[in-house]
């Protein structure tokens, strides 16, 4: 498989996504419409499957196959949350992010199947770069949220909680992400923390969600602490898309 | 409650004051002795640090480690370690690492830390074993990659095939000229390349530019492959490797719209030969890129002044590990490529190595528990 077949694969899962959305809110009987966004999730999986077998090693090497799997994982993670939670509205988020990030792979594909150079044959590149993707994905939801939280704060304060549970788990997999680039990094050029550009932004990245966990257990006023969150995601995507345009990162031994 | 609340301000306004005063230390430190040299903080200073660190966690609770362990105290700290790195990240060719304010307030950071552990652990139980991976890990993280790295130091060593080498010549920011002898001798047995197929393309010689123009299309040069290139079908009818000699290609090229038909033989040359390209017509050629390496690899034996000896393989992303030494593959003599007689190491010499890897192992371990435990309280 390549990514000729994208197109069909893309839109067959996107149209059981929606078809599935609307099923949730048009139906009484929920599970039909949980069957059609599984059925979707399976699809698209089944396409980042044959993309790796296809290429002979696992597409997470330019901005374009990164940006498959966020389309993925912010599915994943809004239905799992949905499950849990049972809001609708943060499947239908879920959907738009994904469909806006198919249709930019559509658009404007930045995915050129290059030879993996020899220091990205690691054990460690997978896991690395996934959990960073998937973090990514609940943070960006955390975001979301914390906008809906910000709406009501005057009546209520019923959606806080699954904030600070999608910061946690958002935070969680960022310091994993972090961590085993720091042991491959030492394992690849010997040293697990250079301040390369890239590293200084997870670096900031990851502060201003610490900023946020613990602005919260001290108990500051919510109204402000909320507005930590979409500044932090701002910070966020520099990191994942921004840094490569900055004049201080210049020279990253990063590639995306 | 309304007096905690005031209590609770005015002791964050005290915080703001004191990592202010610091912060403007800091400056003035910069201003007058410039960047800090982190030299300073090599054996045994770190040493001495972290013994005047953990003497924290022996004190008895009271005023001063409930003030130092303060939680509004680590988000101001949190703060100002965000917009100095906010700084490093959006200046370019900054030396804000190293800059006094930074190490100020690192340094802040860790006491900060050290404090809050301090009064967990008096109340240790099961419950607060999350809190202290985060914590106790990022701790000894920091002080590893902060205070511990002054110790580090790296080499670059270049090794013939079938010779033994022990001088390296340092690497990295102070590094000094010559070479120098190291307590590790490394012997190379052989050196290695596993290369990706070379690729073919139709280049425009006017240009350089590879067709379609603006969507180049390279074919990997393995027998019997097939591709439409604009208006010609470009076939490999076979592929030759020889020793010493570049890849060569035996390429058929014809075009969709006459007979035209072209043969011959295209190679990208090497160090021995010159390259070749097949002719299209005036303009156009088909030609070979270099084969991109695939893997590189060294056969070494590694002996250490203590008369230990190690022997292995060292690739790219799969160093030696002797005692506080890595030993990385670095490069090979490109110009040979395949037929490189020599390869280069660097070898990195880091005693902090293993505590930042405990804190490492104990951060992954608390971000685990983030997900188990949750946010919601
Ligand atoms: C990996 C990084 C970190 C994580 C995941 C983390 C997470 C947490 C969590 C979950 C708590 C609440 C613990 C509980 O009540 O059981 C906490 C408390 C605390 N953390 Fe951190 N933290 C991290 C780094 C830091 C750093 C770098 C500092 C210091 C600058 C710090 C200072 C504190 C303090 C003082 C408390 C007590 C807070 C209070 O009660 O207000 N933490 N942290």
């Amino acid at each position: 498989m390549n990514w000729s077949n994208f197109i069909y694969f893309a839109f067959a899962s996107l149209t059981l996504w929606i078809v599935g959305l609307i099923l949730l809110y048009r139906i009484k009987s929920l599970s039909v419409g949980k069957i059609f966004i599984f059925a979707g999730i399976l699809l698209f999986s089944v396409f980042i499957a044959g993309l790796w077998i296809g290429q002979g090693h696992p597409p997470l090497r330019t901005i374009g196959e990164t940006r498959l799997w966020y389309s993925l994982f912010i599915i994943i993670v809004g239905f799992f949350t949905y499950l849990h939670w049972e809001y609708k509205w943060l499947m239908g988020y879920s959907i738009l992010v994904s469909a806006v990030f198919i249709f930019v792979n559509l658009l404007k594909p930045e995915i050129h199947t290059t030879n993996l150079m020899p220091a990205l044959r690691s054990i460690w590149f997978v896991p690395h770069v996934t959990v960073y993707i998937l973090s990514y994905a609940m943070l960006g939801a955390a975001t979301i949220a914390a906008f809906a939280a910000m709406r009501e704060l005057r009546s209520n304060t019923r959606l806080i909680p699954l904030v600070d549970n999608l910061v946690y788990i958002g935070f969680g997999f960022l310091m994993m992400g972090m961590l085993m680039g720091a042991i491959w990094a030492k394992e690849a050029w010997g040293d697990y923390w250079s301040w390369d550009p890239k590293e200084v932004w997870a670096f900031i990245t990851a502060t201003a969600y610490l900023i946020y966990i613990h602005s919260r257990l001290r108990g500051y006023p919510l109204k402000y602490n909320l507005w930590l969150l979409p500044v932090a995601f701002i910070l966020l995507m520099i990191t994942w898309i921004g840094v490569n345009y900055l004049p201080a990162a210049q020279g990253s031994i990063h590639i995306y | 409650m309304v007096g905690e609340g005031k209590r609770k301000r005015t002791i964050a306004i005290e915080e703001a004051v004191v990592t202010t005063a610091v912060v403007i230390a800091g400056l003035a430190l910069q201003f007058t002795l410039g960047s800090f040299d982190k030299a300073f903080l090599a054996f045994p200073v770190n040493i001495i640090a972290l013994a005047a660190l953990a003497t924290l966690l022996f004190i008895k609770k009271g005023k001063l480690l409930t003030r130092l362990s303060s939680g509004s105290l680590s988000v101001i700290l949190l703060t100002l370690v965000l917009l100095i790195t906010l700084y490093m990240g959006l200046v370019p060719g900054n030396k804000t690492k190293i800059s006094w304010p930074f190490v100020l307030i690192y340094l802040m950071t860790l006491i900060n830390l050290t404090a809050v552990i301090s009064l967990h652990l008096k109340e240790f139980s099961g419950k607060r074993i999350p809190f202290l991976l985060n914590h106790l890990g990022v701790l000894i993280l920091l002080f590893a990659a902060g205070l511990g790295s002054a110790d580090k130091s790296r080499y670059f060593m270049r090794v013939n095939e079938g010779a033994v080498e022990w001088r390296a010549e340092q690497s990295g920011a102070n590094a000094q000229d010559g070479l120098k002898e190291l307590p590790v001798a490394i012997s190379l047995k052989n050196f290695e390349i596993d290369e990706y197929p070379p690729k073919l393309a139709i280049i425009e010689r006017s240009t350089g530019e590879a067709l379609p123009k603006g969507r180049a299309l390279f074919i990997p040069a393995q027998e019997s492959n097939l591709a439409i290139i604009d208006r010609w079908s470009v076939r490999v009818d076979s592929i030759k490797y020889l020793p010493r000699y570049a890849p060569a290609a035996f390429v058929t090229v014809e075009s969709l719209h006459n007979s035209d038909t072209m043969r011959g033989w295209v190679s990208c040359g090497n160090h021995f030969q010159r390259h070749k390209t097949l002719d299209i017509n005036d303009n156009l050629c088909v030609a070979m890129t270099f084969p991109e390496p695939k893997s590189y690899s060294s056969d070494v034996i590694v002996y250490t002044q203590s008369g230990k000896q190690r022997s292995g393989t060292i690739k790219v992303n799969s160093p030696l590990t002797v005692g506080s030494w890595k030993i990385y593959q670095h490069s090979y003599d490109t110009q040979m490529g395949r037929d490189s007689l020599w390869s280069r190491f660097e070898l990195v010499y880091d005693p902090w190595f293993i505590p930042a890897l405990i804190g490492i192992i104990m951060m992954i371990a608390g971000a685990i528990s983030l997900f188990w435990k949750g946010g919601a309280r």
